[in-house]
């Protein structure tokens, strides 16, 4: 059926780079309108076309991938180096904020008291919560790789049950986040700390629900059969940037939590 | 020392004893009684053939394989026909009337308020 000399996916002509470009357009400029003319319409508009380009982008992929055969070892070559390489950017976003942290940090001014925490902060007991959510993410960080070794040994329903168990400490600690988010005695408004506590670990949670979801999509592949013991790249990926998310809630616990309080 | 006509080169070559003496394999030993005859089988469960998982779901990739790999020339996008093209124009009307939409509240932003 393949006409073609190599080896190498030339995919067919998409509209979803197009349609994900003018999603970023109306989402920007809809940001500037709602900040100046209070109307959210704009922004909503590029936020359900980037809906809709995501799931028709990634379904594709996922129809070119495991139905029509495309991904031959140097293609999944290719979509492991662009997915380190994404991660790795990835990395440096989070680099930017931990290097706002310590320069407020380790020579806080004379405005914040010269001390860290500044004065009139309380900060969160390390030892509560925030130590829950390490054990919680580094529980999910063990059933992810039983769930890699399920899906290699062929065991299909102890990968499904795996991969649900780490769904779900996922989403504890999003809940989890969440309460003590309701429950800080600080805000973002309160001065630096607030600003690069909550920015910090703002984005951190976003990770966690792309994360999070990002492994539920290959939940439902897994039980629609679509990753067999020798090739299940979209799995290895999710899985990856859930180490990463941990990694980085090390990093936050360790800098912010514990050393900042 | 035994001897055979290599199957690979055409020339005679050494071969073990087994070999020349059984040229064309040992065959298993035949039953000297016939084995006992079965006019029917018990229906068998599709559930109980082979080693085919069924939980949580049947595997459906072989149907969607050959939907997809089907050569009428459609673009992936565009292979599973109507649902995929009304999906499709759904986006592509919001794209467009989202980009009109948005040229129009840039340019109405951009005059200039009047002085109260």
């Amino acid at each position: 059926m393949a006409h073609q000399a190599h080896a190498y996916h030339m995919v067919d002509p998409s509209p979803w780079p197009l349609t994900g470009a003018i999603a970023a357009l109306l989402m920007t400029s809809g940001l500037a309108i709602w900040f100046h003319f209070h109307s959210t319409t704009l922004m909503t508009l590029g936020l359900i076309l980037l809906l809709l380009t995501m799931y028709q982008w990634w379904r594709d992929i996922i129809r070119e991938g495991t139905f029509q055969g495309h991904h031959t070892p140097p293609v999944q070559k290719g979509l492991r180096y662009g997915m380190i390489l994404f991660i790795t950017s990835e990395v440096f976003f989070f680099l930017g904020f931990f290097w706002a942290f310590y320069h407020s940090s380790l020579a806080p001014t004379p405005e914040l008291g010269g001390c860290w925490p500044p004065t009139g902060i309380t900060p969160l007991d390390p030892f509560e919560v925030p130590l829950l959510n390490t054990a919680v993410l580094l529980a999910s960080g063990v059933t992810v790789t039983w769930a890699h070794h399920s899906i290699m040994e062929g065991e299909r329903k102890q990968a499904i049950q795996s991969l649900a168990l780490t769904i779900l400490l996922g989403l504890y600690f999003t809940a989890l986040q969440a309460m003590e988010y309701y429950e800080a005695p600080f805000t973002i408004a309160d001065g630096v700390y607030g600003s690069t506590f909550f920015v910090a670990t703002g984005f951190h949670g976003l990770h966690v629900i792309i994360g999070s979801s990002f492994l539920a999509v290959c939940l439902l592949r897994q039980i629609q059969y679509h990753f067999t013991s020798e090739h299940h790249f979209g799995f290895e990926a999710a899985a990856w940037y859930w180490h990463f998310v941990d990694v980085v809630w090390l990093f936050l616990y360790v800098s912010i939590y514990w050393w900042g309080s | 020392m035994y001897y055979k006509v290599s199957g690979v080169t055409g020339k005679l070559t050494g071969a073990t004893a087994a070999s020349a003496y059984n040229p064309q394999g040992l065959k298993p030993t035949v039953p000297s009684q016939a084995p006992p005859m079965i006019f029917a089988v018990p229906t068998k469960v599709v559930s109980e053939t082979g080693s085919v998982s069924h939980y949580m779901g049947i595997n459906k990739v072989p149907e969607l394989q050959k939907i997809f790999q089907k050569t009428d020339g459609a673009p992936v996008h565009l292979k599973r026909g109507v649902m995929d093209k009304m999906l499709y124009r759904t986006t592509m009307g919001l794209t467009i009337g989202g980009t009109l939409y948005c040229l129009i509240a840039l340019y109405i932003a951009a005059q200039p308020r009047k002085p109260q």
